[in-house]
C-alpha cells in the first residue's frame, strides 16, 4: 500500500528528494509545480475552476472599505474615497493597491444577511444556511471540494479545501474528507507533516510497511468497510507527506520582492500561499484576516492595521493572478460574517450590522468593475437591489460552474440544495 | 509474565447463550413477584412490563426471540459469538469510554472458565468511577454537541452535573426534567447550560433540540413548513416553542472588594408571560399558537404557571411512551452501534423501526424499572446483539439493520484520547505529566477528530490531519518514546526480569495487549519476532511495533 514511499529501484525518498532539489535549481519551483499539475489534469492547464475566499473575521466595516459615505455627516467617518481602475467606483483611500485592480472586481453593496451574531453570521455566510441543531450544512468550500476536486484527478495529493490562519467552517454531512485542511500559519511548517524527534525517512518507511501488514490483516477479516476506509485515509496522508506538491506550502521558493509585495504578515503570506495552492491544483482556499470586530476606535485601528494588510495582500493577489493568467479560472471573494453599523458609537467604533453591507468578488469569468445595489446617503437603508446570502452563494456557484440545481440527500434522508433559492447576480455573469 | 489465554471459538461455542440465562426458577420468581405478567410475544398497543428495576437477563428471552424472529424472516444467520477479548474491549469503550489496560485485560482473559464472566464484567464496569464520567461525556455531546460553545455556556459544568446524576443513578425521567426546567446560575447548577446553549433565535434551537433529545423526533424542519412525509405541522413546532417563551437569561454580576463589577456566569430564570408563539407560514400569513404539546393538549396560558415545568411534565409523564422509546433507542444505538430507529433521533412514520415490538417492549420495561439507566444497559449488553462478532458471514454481510453482526464503530475523539493514554501512559513521561499539556492534547484530538455528523455512524470519517496527528504528533511521539514513566519503558524493564520467557516475546505480547486488548496470534508473534531478527536495535523495533499497532485500523475501530 505504501509503495509510494519507495521509489523505483530502491531509491530512498531522501535520495529522490535530492534529485528533485537538483531539478528545481534548473526550473523555478512554481513552474515545476505548475508543470506537474498540468500533467495531472489536462494538457491545457487546470481542468476546473478554483476559489480563494478572503475571510474577514469579526465583521468588516463596509462603510470604511467599499462603500464610503463622505456625504453623511453623522456616519461618514474619517476616511476619504479614492478613484479606482473601475470607472465610477470609489473605495477607501487606504486601499490603493486594490483600487488598481478594481476593474477585475465587483462590489455588491446591498447584502442583507440577517444574522448579527458572530457564530451564526459566520455559519450563514459560509454555508448559505442558518444553523439548526440537527444538521450541519457543508460550507461552500466543502461543496466545491466535493463537486470539483475529483476533476484534478484521483492521484492529486493535496486536500481540495485548505483554510489558512483559521480552521474554517466544516464539511457537515459531506464528510470529513471535504473538511478544510487547516494551515495555522503560512510561515510555519504544516503541523505533523514530518515525524517528530528525528525519525528518519527510512525508518518511517519501515513503520509504514509494518502498518500495511497489520492493517491488511484486520481488513481481510471481513468486518466491514471502515477497516478499508481507514487504510485509504492513511494512504492519502502518506501520499501527501511524500508528494513534491507539498512544496506549494513552502513560500521560500518565491522571490523576496514578491513576498514583500504581498505583505510580510500572516494574511499577505496566506494570500501568496493561496495562489501557490491554486496553481498546484487545489480547488478552494480560504485565507482569514481577523481583527475586524471594531467596537472601539475603528479608524485608528483600521488605518494602522487591517487596511494596509488587506490592501497589500488582496491587491497583490489579484494582480499576481491576473499576470499569471490565472484570474480567468480563479474566483476571488472578500467577505466576513456581517458589516458594521453606519452609526459611529460613543467609543468611536461601529457595531454589528447585517442589514445592508458589502461583499466583493471577481475573476473566474465574472465580468468586472461593477457596483451592484446601493444603500442611502447615510448607509442605513438599502435603496437599490437588496441581495440575500443565497444570491451571493448562487453567484459564486455559477462562477465555479457548479450546477445550481445540484441537490444532495442528507444522512437523515432529507433533500438539500447547494443553494436554497437565490439567483446569480445577472450583471456579473 | 502475564498468564493470558485466548478464548477460542470452541469455548465460545460451548458456553453459547445458555450462560446468559439466569436459572429459570429465579426468572419466574422475578416475573411473578415483581411484574406479575409473563413475557408476551404478541404485540399489543401497550405491552405489559416484563420486569422491574435492576434485574438481569430473563429479558434475553424476549429480546433474543425478537432478534431471532427478524433474522429468520430475513433469512440471515447471526455471526458467531465474539471472543472474550473483543467483548472486553467493546464493553470498556462503550461503558468507560476507554480500552482496558493490560492488567484489566489479563484479569478478564484469565477467567475464561467462569460462565458468568461477561455479566460480571458489565456489573464491574457499571460500578466503576469512569462509568459516570463517560456517560457525562457522551450525554454532554448529545445535549450540546462538540462545537465550541458561546462564552456564556459552561460546558464543563454541564458535564460535571451529568456525571453526578449518572453516578447517583438518577432515573432518566428525573434527569430529563431537570435539564428541561433548570434555573439558577450556570456555574452552580450545571443543568442550566443545556438551555443556555440553545437560547438563540427565540429558542428555536431549544425547541428543536428538546424534541430531538428527549422524544427522538426531529421537528426542526417544521419550523418553516409542514413536514413533507408525516403528519407534523408547522404549528406543532411553534406549539412546543411557546413553552419556552418566558425563559430568560441574564449575566450574574458580583462586586469585588475593590468595587469592581465582575461577571460571574449566567442565570436562567422564568418570567410569567401570556405570550403565544408567532410564526410566518409559507404563504406569508402569520400564525399564532399557545403552548401546545404534540398530542394537542394545551396548557392554560395563565401567568401563574411555569411553562417549562408543564412541558417537562408532558414529555416525561409515564403515559408518554415515546419518551421511554426514545431513550431505549438511543442507548441501543450507543451500545449496538445502530438504533432500531436509525438515525437514533429520527422517529416518525417516515422512518419505521427495524424491530417495533422489541422497541416497544423494552420501552415499557424501562418505564417499569423507573427509567433505570443501568438496568437498560444490563439488558442490552446481555442480548445477542451485543455479543455477535463483527466478522460478517456469507449469510449476513448484506444486513445492515438487523444486528446480525456487530458494526465497526470508530472511536470518538474522547475515547481515542483516553485509550491512547491508557495504552501508553504518555502522560507519565517527563514533560507529559502536566495537566496543561494533557488538556492541550485532548483539545487537539477533539478539534482534529471532531465530526458532528459521525454520531453513531459506522463509516470511518478520517482525515489527513487526523492521520498526520496519529503518525507524527507529539502525543504519539511521547507514547512510543520509551521514556521513563511510559508503558513501553515499563514493559522493557519487566521483559528483562522474565524467567522462562524470551524478553522479546514478553514485550511483543504486552504491546498487543496494551493496544489491541488481545495477545498476538501465533502468526503475528512469528511476524513480530522476525522483525527483531533482521534488526539489532531492539528498542527501535519495539517503538516501531507500538507505533504501528496504535496507528492501525484495529486500534481505532471498536469491533
Amino acid at each position: 500500500m505504501f509503495e509510494r514511499l519507495h521509489t523505483p529501484a530502491g531509491m530512498t525518498r531522501r535520495h529522490f528528494m535530492g534529485h528533485l532539489a537538483a531539478t528545481s535549481l534548473a526550473v523555478p519551483a512554481s513552474q515545476l509545480i505548475y508543470a506537474l499539475q498540468a500533467r495531472a489534469a489536462s494538457p491545457l492547464g487546470r481542468s476546473h475552476k478554483a476559489c480563494i475566499l478572503l475571510w474577514m473575521g469579526g465583521g468588516p466595516s463596509h462603510m470604511d472599505t467599499w462603500d464610503l459615505k463622505p456625504e453623511s455627516e453623522k456616519n461618514g467617518g474619517e476616511f476619504r474615497p479614492i478613484a479606482t481602475s473601475a470607472p465610477g467606483i470609489e473605495i477607501c483611500e487606504h486601499l490603493p493597491t486594490v483600487a488598481k485592480q478594481m476593474k477585475h472586481l465587483n462590489v455588491l453593496r446591498s447584502l442583507n444577511s440577517r444574522e448579527g451574531n458572530h457564530d451564526r453570521g459566520t455559519y450563514v455566510m459560509h454555508t448559505g444556511y442558518t444553523p439548526t441543531p440537527t444538521i450541519v450544512h457543508p460550507s461552500f468550500g466543502s461543496v466545491c471540494s466535493y463537486e470539483l476536486g475529483h476533476k484534478a484527478g484521483e492521484d492529486f495529493p493535496l486536500p481540495h479545501f485548505i483554510s489558512i490562519n483559521g480552521p474554517g467552517e466544516g464539511a457537515g454531512f459531506l464528510g470529513m474528507s471535504h473538511a478544510p485542511f487547516y494551515v495555522q500559519s503560512p510561515t510555519s511548517p504544516i503541523s505533523n507533516l514530518r515525524p517528530q524527534g528525528g525519525i528518519a525517512e527510512l525508518r518511517l518507511g519501515r513503520r509504514l510497511a509494518m502498518l500495511g501488514a497489520v492493517e491488511d490483516n484486520f481488513r481481510t477479516q471481513n468486518r466491514g468497510q471502515a477497516a478499508a476506509d481507514h487504510k485509504a485515509v492513511y494512504q492519502k496522508t502518506v501520499k501527501m507527506m511524500n508528494s513534491q506538491y507539498t512544496r506549494a506550502f513552502m513560500l521560500d521558493d518565491e522571490a523576496k520582492e514578491l513576498r514583500d509585495a504581498y505583505g510580510r504578515n500572516s494574511f499577505g503570506q496566506g494570500c501568496l500561499m493561496a495562489r501557490r495552492l491554486v496553481e498546484a491544483g487545489v480547488t478552494f482556499v480560504e485565507v482569514q484576516l481577523g481583527g475586524w470586530d471594531n467596537h472601539n476606535d475603528i479608524f485608528e485601528t483600521l488605518r494602522n492595521g487591517n487596511l494596509p494588510q488587506l490592501d497589500q495582500g488582496m491587491g497583490t493577489l489579484v494582480e499576481d493572478l491576473s499576470r499569471r493568467g490565472m484570474l480567468d479560472n480563479t474566483l476571488v471573494v472578500w467577505m466576513g460574517e456581517f458589516g458594521r453599523t453606519p452609526r459611529i458609537n460613543q467609543n468611536g467604533g461601529r457595531d454589528h450590522w447585517p442589514n445592508g453591507w458589502s461583499v466583493v468578488m471577481g475573476g473566474a469569468g465574472l465580468k468586472g468593475g461593477q457596483a451592484i445595489g446601493s444603500t442611502d446617503k447615510d448607509g442605513v437603508e438599502i435603496v437599490d437591489r437588496e441581495l440575500s446570502v443565497q444570491d451571493v452563494i448562487a453567484t459564486m456557484a455559477k462562477a465555479m460552474e457548479i450546477d445550481l440545481a445540484t441537490q444532495y440527500t442528507t444522512p437523515n434522508g432529507r433533500p438539500f440544495k447547494i443553494v436554497d433559492g437565490g439567483k446569480p447576480v445577472p450583471e456579473l455573469i | 509474565m502475564p498468564r493470558v489465554r485466548r478464548a477460542g471459538w470452541l469455548a465460545a461455542a460451548v458456553c453459547g447463550w445458555a450462560v446468559w440465562l439466569i436459572p429459570a426458577s429465579i426468572a419466574r420468581a422475578y416475573q411473578e413477584t415483581e411484574a406479575g405478567a409473563p413475557v408476551s410475544s404478541e404485540r399489543t398497543a401497550s405491552p405489559a412490563p416484563t420486569v422491574s428495576a435492576g434485574s438481569v437477563p430473563q429479558h434475553l428471552d424476549y429480546i433474543n426471540e425478537k432478534l431471532d424472529a427478524a433474522w429468520n424472516e430475513a433469512g440471515v444467520k447471526p455471526s458467531p459469538d465474539c471472543t472474550d477479548a473483543e467483548f472486553l474491549r467493546r464493553a470498556y469503550l462503550d461503558l468507560l469510554g476507554r480500552i482496558p489496560n493490560v492488567k484489566e485485560t489479563n484479569g478478564f482473559l484469565s477467567n475464561s472458565k467462569d460462565p458468568g464472566r461477561r455479566q460480571k464484567l458489565i456489573e464491574n464496569l457499571l460500578a466503576h468511577p469512569d462509568y459516570a464520567k463517560n456517560m457525562g461525556t457522551v450525554f454532554t455531546n448529545v445535549l450540546v454537541g462538540r462545537r465550541p460553545q458561546a462564552q456564556n455556556v459552561d460546558r464543563e459544568a454541564l458535564a460535571t452535573w451529568l456525571r453526578t446524576q449518572f453516578a447517583s443513578e438518577r432515573p432518566w425521567n428525573e434527569i430529563s426534567r431537570e435539564l428541561l426546567t433548570a434555573t439558577g446560575s450556570n456555574k452552580q447548577n450545571g443543568a442550566v447550560n443545556y438551555a443556555l446553549a440553545h437560547f438563540a433565535d427565540e429558542k428555536v434551537n431549544l425547541t428543536a433540540s428538546s424534541t430531538r433529545v428527549f422524544m427522538g423526533q426531529q421537528l426542526q424542519c417544521t419550523q418553516c413548513h409542514d413536514h413533507p412525509s408525516n403528519d407534523w405541522k408547522q404549528q406543532d413546532f411553534w406549539g412546543i416553542n411557546a413553552f419556552f417563551r418566558g425563559t430568560r437569561s441574564r449575566p450574574i454580576e458580583t462586586i469585588e472588594a475593590s468595587g469592581a463589577v465582575v461577571r460571574d456566569g449566567m442565570e436562567v430564570y422564568d418570567e410569567p408571560t401570556d405570550d403565544w408563539a408567532r410564526f410566518e407560514k409559507r404563504n406569508a400569513v402569520v400564525g399564532v399558537v399557545p403552548p401546545t404539546y404534540l398530542d394537542g393538549r394545551r396548557i392554560d396560558a395563565g401567568m401563574d404557571v411555569v411553562r417549562r415545568v408543564e412541558l417537562a411534565r408532558f414529555m416525561t409523564e409515564p403515559e408518554n411512551d415515546q419518551f421511554a422509546r426514545a431513550f431505549v433507542n438511543r442507548m441501543w444505538g450507543h451500545l449496538v452501534g445502530r438504533g432500531m430507529v436509525h438515525p437514533v433521533d429520527d422517529f416518525g412514520d417516515h422512518n419505521p423501526p427495524s424491530h417495533p415490538e422489541l422497541l416497544d417492549q423494552l420501552a415499557v420495561d424501562f418505564r417499569a424499572s423507573n427509567y433505570n439507566v443501568k438496568a437498560l444497559i444490563r439488558w442490552i449488553t446481555a442480548s445477542k446483539a451485543y455479543h455477535v462478532s463483527s466478522r460478517m458471514t456469507k449469510s449476513n454481510d448484506q444486513d445492515e439493520a438487523l444486528f446480525s453482526h456487530y458494526p465497526l464503530k470508530p472511536m470518538t475523539p474522547e475515547q481515542l484520547f483516553d485509550s491512547l493514554i491508557t495504552a501508553t501512559a504518555a502522560h507519565r513521561t517527563e514533560g507529559g505529566g502536566s495537566e496543561k499539556l494533557r488538556e492541550q492534547w485532548l483539545r487537539q484530538f477533539v478539534v482534529a477528530f471532531n465530526n458532528d455528523e459521525a454520531g453513531e455512524s459506522s463509516n470511518f470519517q478520517g482525515t489527513i490531519p487526523q492521520a498526520l496527528m496519529m503518525m507524527n504528533g507529539e502525543l504519539m511521539s511521547k507514547a512510543v518514546s520509551g521514556e521513563p514513566g511510559s508503558f513501553l519503558a515499563y514493559v522493557l524493564d519487566q521483559a528483562r526480569l522474565q524467567r522462562g520467557m524470551p524478553p522479546v516475546r514478553y514485550a511483543v505480547e504486552n504491546l498487543y495487549l496494551a493496544s489491541l486488548s488481545r495477545p498476538p496470534t501465533a502468526a503475528e508473534l512469528r511476524w513480530a519476532s522476525g522483525l527483531f531478527d533482521s534488526n539489532p536495535d531492539t528498542l527501535g523495533v519495539l517503538q516501531d511495533l507500538f507505533w504501528t499497532l496504535l496507528n492501525s485500523n484495529e486500534f481505532i475501530l471498536n469491533k
